[in-house]
């Protein structure tokens, strides 16, 4: 996805997102052009979708992540439970997901680009 | 710092038994595929949503009881600074519909007292095991005097609306004040803030 999408086509001159951004699944719009910032952070995504019960745990390592400052940012987010102080971002309409995290310390909250659709 | 993208922030309550369909109210889809999900698994606290009302940028907070309604603990702390709440029960089945007079005693407790209310009358399943007509549940709604509607979750019908109505019954109360009354939701926004802190 990454190789599709390289992020310098996704972010503006000053390092925010050009496109809405999108659920993959479904037409639910996650948030706005020029509303996040492109960062460069390693977090381990569980996978979507588990493949079967002995890879219940298993995560993807990602590193190119939309920053957004302040969750009501959103268009459109569902908010997990806590997970050892992060709260896990799902599609508000179908709930698939993760296709970020917040970080309950710091309040920001990260959308992996791999995980959205940009239009 | 980042510049506020939205005008109003309410913060919006989906309160009921368990069993009633709150959860297929937060539109989730019951896609049988996606049940072992790990966002399924851990279950969503709350979503935030956008609607646009009037030319203003609204964004709804939802919050689900989450199943806190089986221990009776709903109690102030889960109702502060809830704007909207939806009383949601399920035309399959009986108990769920007769349990909205106390839903509502509950929420006169516990509730701010200029709280905004509607009653769902929510079938995730089939209209053919119906046992709540809808005329019951109009009757009950106009007894109380707040707003009613049947939905279904799984059809997306009417949920929409519902949301949309709400926000627009929140918003009526306070249309009329001058534009820069809008500090004064600000001050909601902290109060939903901290009350949020049960988060951590």
């Amino acid at each position: 996805m990454s190789e599709e999408n390289p992020e310098s086509l996704l972010k503006n001159d000053a390092g925010k997102n050009k496109d809405k951004v999108f659920c993959t699944f479904c037409p639910s719009k996650v948030l706005n052009q020029g509303s996040a910032t492109f960062v460069n952070i390693q977090f381990s995504l569980p996978y979507m979708q588990r493949k079967g019960d002995g890879q219940a745990d298993e995560r993807e390592s990602i590193s190119d992540y939309w920053l957004v400052e302040d969750m009501y940012t959103f268009e459109n987010i569902g908010v997990s439970n806590t997970v050892e102080n992060v709260k896990y971002l799902a599609c508000a309409d179908c709930e698939r997901g993760p296709i970020g995290w917040h970080d309950l310390k710091t309040k920001k909250s990260y959308i992996a680009l791999s995980r959205v659709k940009h239009a | 710092m980042a510049k506020k993208t939205y005008d109003l922030l309410f913060k919006f309550l989906l309160i009921g038994d368990s069993g009633v369909g709150k959860t297929c109210i937060l539109f989730r889809f019951s896609d049988h595929a996606f049940s072992t999900s790990f966002i399924s698994t851990i279950g969503i606290d709350f979503k935030i949503k956008t609607v646009e009302l009037r030319g203003k940028k609204i964004k709804l907070q939802i919050w689900d009881t989450a199943g806190q309604e089986r221990f009776h603990t709903i109690t102030t702390s889960y109702y502060r600074g809830a704007m909207g709440i939806m009383l949601v029960y399920d035309i399959t089945n009986e108990k769920t519909f007769e349990n909205i007079a106390k839903w509502l005693r509950n929420i006169d407790e516990h509730a701010n007292e200029d709280v905004e209310k509607m009653i769902l009358g929510n079938k995730c399943d089939m209209e053919e095991n119906r046992v709540v007509s809808t005329e019951r549940g109009e009757s009950i709604a106009r007894e109380h005097g707040i707003r009613f509607m049947e939905t279904s979750a799984k059809a997306n019908v009417n949920i929409d609306r519902a949301f949309g109505e709400l926000a627009e019954a929140i918003l009526e109360k306070t249309h009329g004040k001058e534009l820069h009354d809008a500090p004064d939701r600000v001050t909601v926004d902290r109060r939903v803030e901290r009350s949020s802190t049960r988060w951590c």
